[in-house]
């Protein structure tokens, strides 16, 4: 695959040698404790978690399932410093993200976070490579923004604005910004929802390899659960609430998930 | 350049009609603000250079005739610091061509040159020559209307006497800046000139050997810049010797007129650009919050990629900091040249040796800093509430928008005999409330402009008509250079083309009430004359009584008399003792400050016989008659001036000619806000209800059924704003004629139906056109895409 090859590439320009192993003790990168999250929606309160707690190892490939209003996008927001908690406090490493001020959550977000949306989240008015471009300006050490692209497979389609790109062209166009800034935590809200199997399935195998190949640790949320098959550890979510935590131990090639 | 700005640019470009309304604004507002203060700037410099140049007095007093050595104790005071004694003299001229005729007033001036008070400028030619005694230098502008060279004759009616002069130069003086001729309130270059002879010539033929009826002064430092004390010592000390009229250089004519229209500017350089300024701020903010919560999911995807409030936050700011740069230096441009034209236009009414235009880059400073201020001000405003957002929020959809009842559908028959379509648009204006409230302002804040581009024309319009056509009546107005009797209205009856002649009386005087004192005149008439008809403010005739004065209202608030009072009166000439009468009636007009009495009361009052000093001639209008009545006042001795209504008339027209200019570029600045308010408004609505135009498509609205919706919106605000704004623009008007209100002119306040309907008028076709352009946009909308597109 085009994809795989460049992410070679992309390993030797990085000077990345990570690689894991599952018989090294596992670090906790993200540590959510007693959260709680309400949103005032109008006049009514949403409690969108209650009391969730949970631990993220570095380098896994985390899914979380759970059907809408489960409160996944929720929890992928907090620990991407996107949003505030309500009550209950969340950790990155050792630094608690909760207590972070304004200016040092954005640093976060910068530095440390890439994200996926589920329905892309391009600039409409900027090109593919203007897109990335908009992530890698303010990186410390980004990625070659063409090479990037070439990750994702997208780099003939480079000038062309979102509007002239399909659905999963501009979720892997999304992908590309979201890793050009070589974040340490990939978090991806849905990446699949808006695609078709085949499509879908192409995205699943470039966020895999990006764990495989460059240890990143990848949150993917999802409310299809088949999804959950190439995951490391599969969370559900139900109402708000952790109703089942389990590892994987064999994850699915993205190529052999049906849905 | 940054991928931001980038993307800045192509949204500026897409968005590029409503960023040229809100810069148009910005535009005329910058204009508004470097043409005047630059014009300020010329105006002002030139006086206080031409001022010092010419050593203009501080004070003058004229008076009847006073030997030079009775001025030693009034030079010896402390606050003097000199003085100049001149004599001056009314002339009429004889020029081969003119028909009409032309005044003229002389001066005298040392016959070797020297440093004098109230110097010349020696434009051309020289100053006058030991070769001979008749020489005579020419104000510069009467020179040029009539090619007077240095090396010509010109014959001069001096003292009764027909005399040749010889021009040895032209030049100007900066006591005639604003030169115009009496009773006149706008100059006149054809029909009346200034002209300076030799000091030991004029003592010849004006019989002033050792003698002067004009004193001119500067203060000394010990004056503290206040003449008044002076001015009362001197007509203390004078007295003996007739003293007329006691000028400071405030009421100075010339000077007065230019102070007026220095001041004029400097206020109207703060209030005009803040009106258009103020208007641009607010649209923006209209424009940017709807552009901030356009890309409210962007917002929130830039500060999820790592981008700080203060990133973005510049990132709107500079879209923003586009229009204010970019309207800063088009105002600022547009602005150097209107203040030239400006500058020049002033040229022609007021004399300067220059008056250069030059660029300002402080006031070009000023005008982008102030460009910018307000486009970021009204950037900061209309980002400020989605850059607040959390990231995950500003990538939800926004809420929907708070509905419930709006107060008038409490009125609930008035809210069923709506159809749906009148509802939907009443509820849009009324939730869309910072949008309403922009163009509310908007509109009146260019009604108020409108209003004052009409009342300017339509001021001087009943200024003429009121003045000449209802008040000054005669067609031609005479006056001899003294008193004489019945006999002369006799004669001028006898003139050819004379209609009708009524006889005038003017006596200069003092006022007086308790410590109030004015100087002033009283104009004796007819009691049924029809050629002078004094009016009150409702444009009644006021019947000259028998005994007793008709006060012009200006005169009366000043002494502080109403009728019935009675005011002392004490002239200057005949019997000078003071005698109090009484104030019979008040009467209002737009030029100085007329009072009336009855020609026979007036003259035995003053003289105990009856006196003309004037006659006024309703004439045949044919060019012929008024030919042979020209040519046989050439030939009357005793008639020192001339004036026709007409060429005053004439004059005014010519003023308003060039006003025209102005009103038409008020009614463009004010065309401007209202496109640029409306477009913009219009647009962000149809932008923000891209939805529920799509869905009314589809419902089988046609694209000018839904323009329908958007333009009764824009209506309702244009006029509501419009009648806000109407009498906001005649407050305005009121306040501004107040300020420039004097003794010699009071602006005319017009309230006819006309103004309002015409701002009305004028109001609703900017709407209209405006609208023809939010069509377009309605007629090219993809309203299919607009259905999928997800909020």
């Amino acid at each position: 695959m085009c994809s795989t090859a460049a992410l070679g590439r992309a390993t030797r320009f990085l000077k990345l040698t990570m690689t894991v192993t599952s018989d090294q003790p596992r670090r906790i990168l993200l540590r959510l404790q007693n959260v709680d999250k309400t949103f005032q929606m109008g006049e009514v309160k949403v409690e969108a978690l209650r009391d969730v707690s949970l631990e993220v190892f570095a380098g896994e490939f985390l899914v979380m399932v759970g059907p809408s209003g489960s409160g996944k996008t929720t929890i992928l927001n907090l620990v991407g410093g996107l949003d505030s908690v309500t009550s209950g406090r969340v950790w990155f490493e050792d630094r608690e993200i909760t207590a972070f001020s304004a200016a040092e959550l954005t640093r976060y977000r910068r530095d440390t976070v890439g994200f996926v949306f589920q329905f892309y989240n391009l600039v409409p008015n900027l090109t593919a490579l203007e897109n990335v471009m908009v992530s890698t300006e303010l990186s410390r050490e980004p990625m070659d923004v063409i090479e990037a692209l070439r990750l994702v497979d997208m780099n003939d389609r480079k000038d062309h604005f979102p509007s002239q790109l399909s659905g999963g062209e501009q979720q892997r166009v999304a992908i590309a910004r979201a890793m050009a800034k070589n974040p340490t935590l990939l978090l991806c809200d849905e990446p699949t929802g808006a695609l078709d199997f085949a499509t879908g399935k192409r995205v699943l195998r470039i966020l895999v390899d990006l764990k495989q190949q460059l240890g990143r640790t990848v949150i993917l949320i999802t409310h299809n659960a088949a999804i959950a098959q190439v995951a490391d550890r599969v969370v559900r979510l139900r109402s708000g609430q952790i109703v089942e935590l389990h590892d994987n131990p064999q994850p699915l090639p993205p190529e052999d998930v049906v849905w | 350049m940054k991928v931001l700005d980038r993307k800045l640019l192509r949204e500026a470009r897409g968005h590029l009609g409503m960023l040229l309304a809100v810069g148009g604004i910005i535009v005329v507002g910058v204009t508004c603000l470097v043409t005047m203060v630059s014009a300020y700037i010329n105006l002002a410099d030139a006086k206080q250079l031409y001022y010092s140049q010419c050593r203009m007095a501080d004070f003058s007093v004229e008076l009847r005739k006073a030997p030079l050595a009775e001025l030693k104790p009034l030079e010896e005071m402390p606050e003097v610091a000199k003085l100049r004694p001149r004599i001056q003299h009314a002339v009429t001229v004889d020029l081969p061509g003119m028909i009409e005729p032309i005044i003229g007033q002389v001066y005298s001036l040392p016959d070797r040159r020297r440093p004098v008070i109230n110097d010349i400028v020696i434009r051309e030619g020289s100053y006058f020559t030991a070769r001979r005694d008749n020489e005579v230098i020419v104000n510069e502008k009467f020179a040029e209307a009539h090619r007077l060279r240095p090396g010509q004759w010109i014959r001069m009616l001096l003292n009764n006497q027909q005399q040749e002069l010889f021009i040895v130069g032209t030049a100007i003086s900066s006591e005639f800046v604003y030169l115009i001729g009496p009773g006149a309130i706008v100059p006149d270059d054809r029909r009346f000139g200034v002209f300076y002879m030799k000091r030991t010539y004029a003592e010849e033929v004006f019989d002033f050997e050792g003698s002067a009826n004009q004193v001119l002064g500067r203060l000394s430092a010990a004056a503290g810049g206040d003449p008044r004390e002076v001015l009362r010592r001197a007509e203390e000390m004078l007295a003996p010797y007739g003293v007329f009229t006691t000028t400071p250089l405030e009421d100075q004519l010339s000077n007065k007129f230019l102070t007026q229209e220095i001041q004029g500017l400097e206020t109207f350089a703060v209030v005009t650009p803040c009106i258009f300024l103020a208007v641009a701020a607010l649209v923006l903010n209209v424009l940017l919050a709807r552009l901030a919560q356009q890309q409210r999911i962007v917002v929130g995807t830039l500060k999820a990629l790592g981008y700080g409030d203060l990133q973005i936050f510049w990132h709107f700011l500079k879209f923003g900091l586009i229009v204010g740069v970019a309207g800063g230096l088009l105002g600022c441009g547009l602005g150097w040249w209107l203040a030239r034209l400006l500058t020049d236009l002033y040229s022609r009414f007021y004399q300067f040796p220059e008056l250069p235009s030059r660029p300002y880059w402080g006031v070009f400073a000023i005008g982008m800093l102030v460009s910018t201020g307000c486009a970021a001000l009204g950037s900061f405003r209309g980002s400020r509430a989605v850059l607040r957002l959390h990231p995950a929020e500003a990538m939800r959809p926004s809420p929907p928008r708070r509905g419930g009842a709006i107060l008038i559908e409490r009125v609930g028959w008035l809210w069923r005999s709506l159809g749906s379509g009148w509802r939907m648009v009443l509820r849009n204006a009324t939730r869309s409330r910072l949008r309403t409230a922009a163009c509310v302002f908007a509109a009146a804040m260019g009604a108020c402009v409108l209003i004052n581009a009409f009342m300017m024309q339509l001021s001087i319009d009943e200024l003429i008509d009121f003045q000449f056509h209802r008040i000054m009546r005669s067609d031609v107005d005479l006056t001899f250079n003294d008193e004489r009797g019945r006999d002369a209205l006799d004669e001028a009856v006898r003139l050819p083309g004379v209609d009708r002649a009524e006889p005038t009386l003017n006596v200069a005087c003092t006022f007086i009430n308790g410590w109030r004192r004015k100087k002033g005149a009283v104009t004796g008439l007819i009691r049924d004359a029809v050629l002078t008809v004094p009016r009150d403010a409702a444009g009644r005739r006021l019947r000259i009584p028998a005994r007793g004065l008709v006060m012009s209202r200006q005169l009366a608030d000043a002494l502080g008399v109403g009728r019935g009072s009675l005011v002392g009166f004490e002239p200057v000439k005949g019997q000078k003792r003071l005698r109090y009468v009484p104030v019979v009636e008040i009467s209002d007009s737009y030029l100085g400050t007329a009072v009336y009495a009855d020609i026979k009361y007036l003259s035995r009052l003053v003289y105990e016989e009856y006196a003309v000093s004037g006659v006024q001639l309703a004439v045949q209008r044919d060019p012929a008659s008024r030919g042979a009545l020209y040519r046989a006042l050439k030939n009357l001795p005793a008639v020192q001036t001339v004036a026709a209504r007409a060429d005053m008339i004439e004059n005014l027209e010519t003023v308003l000619e060039t006003q025209s200019i102005f009103i038409l570029l008020l009614v463009l600045f004010a065309g401007i806000v209202f496109f640029g308010s409306i477009l913009n408004a219009s647009l962000v609505s149809l932008a923000e209800r891209q939805r529920e135009v799509a869905t009314l498509r589809v419902l089988g609205y046609g694209p000018w059924r839904v323009g329908g919706l958007l333009f009764r919106e824009s209506m309702i605000t244009t006029i509501l704003g419009t009648l806000l704004g109407m009498p906001l623009g005649y407050l305005l008007m009121l306040a501004t004629a107040e300020a420039y209100a004097s003794d010699l002119f009071r602006m005319p306040i017009v309230a006819a139906p006309e103004l309002w309907i015409l701002t009305m008028v004028t109001a609703i076709i900017f709407g209209l056109i405006t609208h023809l352009f939010v069509q377009r946009s309605i007629n090219k909308m993809d309203w299919l895409d607009a259905l999928k597109i997800q909020e």
